[in-house]
């Protein structure tokens, strides 16, 4: 194991440096500063603002594991379609940049999901209340 | 006093545990590594850092690209609920009392700190490239190449410091999971398929039909092929009424679009790949670049560069290695799927050959120059 560590340890710090040191010598990169804010800022969002909000939703839903499921598919669908939707338009005089109609794909996963969500949790309390099978 | 998340037994979820986050550590540490090879070859295959090694840039097979960066953009977009997972599966860790128990502990907690942000912030640029949305101040390209670079480092440091917790979680315990654990990684593969279902129909196109979020989709708005720079955005819409096509070489050479139709025609099946992920094949109709060449007295085994008519972008001149302007499927496309070149196709004549970038196909070519 101690090998394989330090060389996973020394290749790491190498790879990073690299990127750092490319991250400050490029010079189309201007200004360094604002990457590095950048970054903390989403990290700050991320872990400050939605995994406490993932977290709380989760707490208030325990004991309800098909609607978290839902959420988690929502939120991560979310994350790749809600950019889509507020850029739908805004191509730049390129009608084949964003062509599709966002908005309403959208709405139609959520119902889709949803519906797909609310007959899993039917058949989950179907099957809970079943009658179990003797020895 | 402890307060709020920094209280213990803040954190309840008996789903949460070194198993968990090893499982989801797999899956995320895969397609993160995933992204950054397929990037390093896009990215050699843009700016090869010497002619040495763009000598050596392979042609065949002539999807290679497409499937790289298909791959690249999809292991991307799964990422991005894998890393929510993940970083939920450790989220009490962030809130460790003392902060920092050594000098090393602190430094370990810097490196996650700093992976997590350079993850974040590769995943965040690379969705919002795609839609060619840059609400940043820096240049998107260099910059996701170099925190990839870090990204990868600080990952490869993380797995140093949690090898021995990663190998006593690598195999499924004997004892019954904890409840809930099955459910968030059922929930979270659930949110990764959903996410690629929803978007690889931009490069996989039996998935076209569940295809609703992808900023391009081949075939979409009365075009086969997407655009990236149109006519109008390059300033060639009106292309000068004496254009001409200019070979430059021992026996250099002047033709015009008429003179280039007359000339022996192949026709050729090649993809349009695109660093953002979309990918089609088009039918490409022209003159092998070959001919071209040798007609200017350039032997095989020359490179060239191809100027586009536009004046300025990062993309108006390419150059072309010696195995892609020997290959006998470059061509000099003039028409596309049987007629001729629309002005954001590239009219009057575009490059397209095998397995390169959709940005090096250069579009409204106006010369060639030996390299």
């Amino acid at each position: 194991m101690r090998p394989v560590r330090t060389a996973l340890l020394l290749g790491g710090l190498t790879l990073l440096l690299t990127g750092l040191t490319g991250l400050l010598t490029d010079p189309r990169v201007t200004d360094p500063f604002d990457v590095l804010l950048w970054a903390a800022g989403l990290l700050v969002l991320h872990d400050g603002v939605w995994l406490a909000l993932v977290c709380g939703v989760g707490a208030a839903l325990t004991g309800r594991p098909v609607l978290r499921g839902w959420l988690v598919v929502v939120a991560a669908v979310g994350a790749v379609a809600v950019p889509a939707v507020l850029r739908a338009g805004d191509d730049h005089g390129n009608p084949t940049l964003l062509p599709l109609p966002y908005l309403r794909n959208w709405l139609l996963f959520l119902a889709a999901s949803a519906a797909t969500a609310a007959l899993a949790a039917l058949v989950r309390r179907a099957v809970r209340r079943a009658p179990r099978p003797g020895p | 006093m402890r307060r709020g998340p920094f209280r213990a037994g803040a954190f309840r979820s008996p789903a949460r545990g070194p198993r968990t986050a090893v499982v989801l550590g797999r899956w995320l540490g895969a397609a993160l590594l995933l992204c950054f090879a397929t990037g390093l070859v896009s990215h050699l295959l843009q700016d090869p850092p010497s002619r040495l090694l763009a000598v050596g840039l392979p042609t065949r097979p002539p999807w290679g690209y497409r499937v790289t960066q298909g791959l690249h953009v999809a292991c991307g977009l799964a990422a991005v609920p894998l890393a929510g997972a993940k970083l939920w599966s450790v989220y009490p860790r962030l809130f460790e009392w003392p902060p920092a128990r050594s000098v090393r502990h602190a430094l370990e907690r810097a490196a996650v700190a700093a992976l997590v942000a350079a993850v974040l912030l590769e995943l965040f640029t690379g969705l919002l490239n795609t839609l060619q949305w840059y609400p940043w101040p820096f240049p998107f390209r260099q910059t996701h190449y170099w925190t990839a670079w870090t990204a990868v480092g600080a990952l490869l440091v993380h797995l140093a410091v949690k090898a021995p917790e990663i190998a006593a979680h690598w195999r499924r315990a004997r004892s019954v999971p904890p409840a809930g654990r099955r459910a968030v990684l059922a929930a979270t593969a659930a949110a990764v398929g959903a996410v690629t279902l929803t978007t690889a129909g931009q490069s996989v196109p039996w998935l076209r039909a569940l295809d609703l979020f992808a900023p391009r989709r081949p075939g979409a708005g009365g075009s086969a092929l997407p655009v990236n720079r149109t006519a109008a955005q390059a300033g060639t819409v009106a292309v000068p009424a004496d254009w001409h096509l200019t070979v430059n070489g021992p026996t250099p050479y002047r033709l015009d679009l008429a003179a280039l139709r007359a000339l022996p025609q192949t026709t050729a099946v090649l993809p349009i790949a695109c660093v953002e992920g979309w990918s089609a094949n088009g039918q490409w109709t022209g003159v092998p670049l070959p001919d071209l060449l040798r007609r200017a007295g350039l032997p095989p085994g020359s490179a060239v560069r191809v100027t586009s008519l536009e004046a300025d972008g990062p993309y108006r001149t390419t150059d072309v290695p010696a195995p892609y302007a020997d290959h006998p499927r470059t061509l000099l496309a003039l028409a596309l799927d049987g007629r001729p070149l629309t002005p954001d196709h590239g009219f009057p004549a575009r490059l397209i050959a095998p397995d390169r970038p959709g940005v090096l196909q250069t579009k409204w070519v106006t010369r060639i120059d030996p390299l």
